[in-house]
């Protein structure tokens, strides 16, 4: 194998395929990014237990200034390959492989030689069957990421909570997570396949994918047994889906409130940062909020007796119902909050005790967020 | 007392300690375990008392429609009390302790079903 490419566009590659390679791997050939050139051009390959990039750098693309003088692959262990690329001195750069695996590098005056590994012996990635695929606007699967990836559960006891919940039917996209402490769900209306899919995404996976979305890209997605497969640019981005099933999160979400606030997601967002100042210094991280329909306000306290407390008043846009005293988490209603952005914002309770929602007030049953209060008591 | 016996000291106590220490989460998670597996018998053994008792009653008088939804309230009833007394009672984390007195929402959907 031997190409010359401008190392700039090479890095940018190299940078992308490496988001799936983990140093503390198991299996030594999963350290090293597989590079192969073909009559198209280079593809590179990164790969872990559970996510696995790969990324094509095109010769017709001229801005790659990329030319193959020999076609090949081989194997190169990533992490002082990469610093080796980003640290060479001219903005072009060679790389050859000799028939024992030698690969010499060459840029300006500087030539490393460092040994390759086979690529043959490198593991092939999950073929995915081409028929079957949606296509998203990046942002708006972004976006999905984002609201929904927060509520992804962290502890290894229940793994299918550690995932984004999919369902397609029916033109509609459900995305679902939750921790048992609080749930987040969005839905889309998307068009251009009526099959009907339902899989688990690990979260870890999506904030990786969410990273390297780019603006306004198009998101090709396609489904297999266990498999999923992302396209956008030149990159495919592979995930495995958690396997079991996802628990009937449609009962979860309280239909019925005594109790309703509408205000802006970022008013509350602020008092409540100040708050958790103080429950974060105590013992268990509690927030109070004093709802009193009567006087159009709400009151918000935290209260650490080694500390201190702080109370705060808020006008909200209206405040309808019962009086209500309830305290949560600030951590989780602070999550969810981010997640609205500048928007208006309906919270409902039915109880101290039952779980709220919070929902933007325009269009609201496209996204919920769901907390559960602690007991105080 | 010399160095060397002073520096000696010290490494049996830290190796000492080190012991300790992974005795001592070794006993915490035995414990949590029995704790975990009581919860779970507790409610093993009210969901059979209500079997037998519901059985029991309906070999004297077949069929009456009001005992079953009162059967159904007292079971709701001590999956209420076993999750106030700190305990999951969903199928998500079926008798695993409630870390921090924090709620889950399916425990709630499970006690307050209608
Ligand atoms: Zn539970």
């Amino acid at each position: 194998m031997k190409f010359s490419i401008k190392r700039s566009a090479f890095i940018q590659s190299l940078n992308t395929v490496s988001r799936a390679i983990s140093s503390k791997t198991t299996i030594p050939i999963l350290t090293g990014i597989k590079i192969t050139a073909d009559s198209e051009g280079l593809i590179l390959t990164g790969s872990n237990a559970d996510i696995s990039i790969e990324t094509q750098i095109k010769i017709d693309d001229a801005k790659n200034e990329l030319v193959i003088e020999e076609e090949g692959s081989v194997v190169l262990t990533a992490g002082f390959f990469v610093s080796i690329v980003r640290k060479l001195p001219d903005e072009k750069m060679d790389l050859s492989v000799s028939n024992d695996l030698q690969t010499t590098i060459k840029s300006g005056q500087s030539e490393f030689t460092i040994n390759g590994l086979n690529a043959s012996n490198y593991p092939h990635l999950p073929e995915i069957d081409t028929d079957d695929s949606v296509t998203f606007s990046g942002d708006i699967f972004k976006e999905i990421i984002g609201q929904t990836v927060i509520a992804v559960s962290t502890q290894e006891s229940r793994p299918i909570l550690t995932g984004v919940h999919f369902e397609l039917s029916a033109g509609k996209l459900l995305a679902v997570a939750t921790d048992s402490h609080r749930l987040s769900q969005r839905s889309i209306n998307f068009s251009g396949s009526d099959r009907d899919y339902n899989f688990i995404i690990p979260g870890k996976s999506l904030n990786e994918l969410s990273r390297m979305i780019e603006e306004h890209q198009d998101l090709e997605m396609r489904i297999a047994e266990n498999q999923v497969l992302f396209i956008f640019g030149d990159t495919f981005f592979y995930s495995r889906l958690l396997e079991g099933n996802y628990p009937d999160t449609s009962r979860l979400i309280p239909e019925e409130s005594t109790t309703q606030v509408q205000l802006e997601a970022p008013t509350l967002l602020a008092s409540i940062e100040r708050a958790s100042l103080l429950s974060h210094a105590s013992r268990n991280n509690v927030v109070k909020l004093t709802i009193t329909p009567s006087d159009g306000r709400i009151e918000i306290t935290g209260d650490s007796p080694d500390v201190g407390t702080v109370e705060e008043e808020l006008e909200p846009e209206s405040v309808t119902g019962d009086e209500l005293e309830i305290s949560f988490n600030p951590d989780y209603v602070k999550d969810a909050l981010h997640s609205f952005g500048k928007t208006m914002i309906e919270i409902s309770f039915s109880s101290a005790l039952r779980p709220f929602t919070l929902k933007p007030t325009e269009d609201g049953d496209s996204f919920i967020q769901l907390v559960t209060p602690v007991r105080t008591f | 007392m010399n160095n060397k016996e002073l520096y000696t000291g010290f490494k049996n106590m830290e190796s000492q300690t080190k012991l300790m220490l992974t005795r001592f989460s070794e006993l915490r998670e035995a414990m949590n375990e029995v704790l975990e597996k009581n919860s779970e018998l507790e409610i093993e053994n009210q969901h059979l008392r209500e079997l037998l008792e519901s059985r029991s009653k309906e070999d004297h008088n077949p069929k009456t429609q009001p005992q079953k939804t009162q059967k159904h309230s007292e079971s709701r009833k001590t999956l209420e009390k076993l999750f106030n007394a700190g305990f999951h009672v969903c199928n998500q984390f079926y008798g695993k302790p409630r870390e921090n007195g924090e709620g889950c929402m399916f425990c709630d959907e499970i006690i307050n079903r209608k």
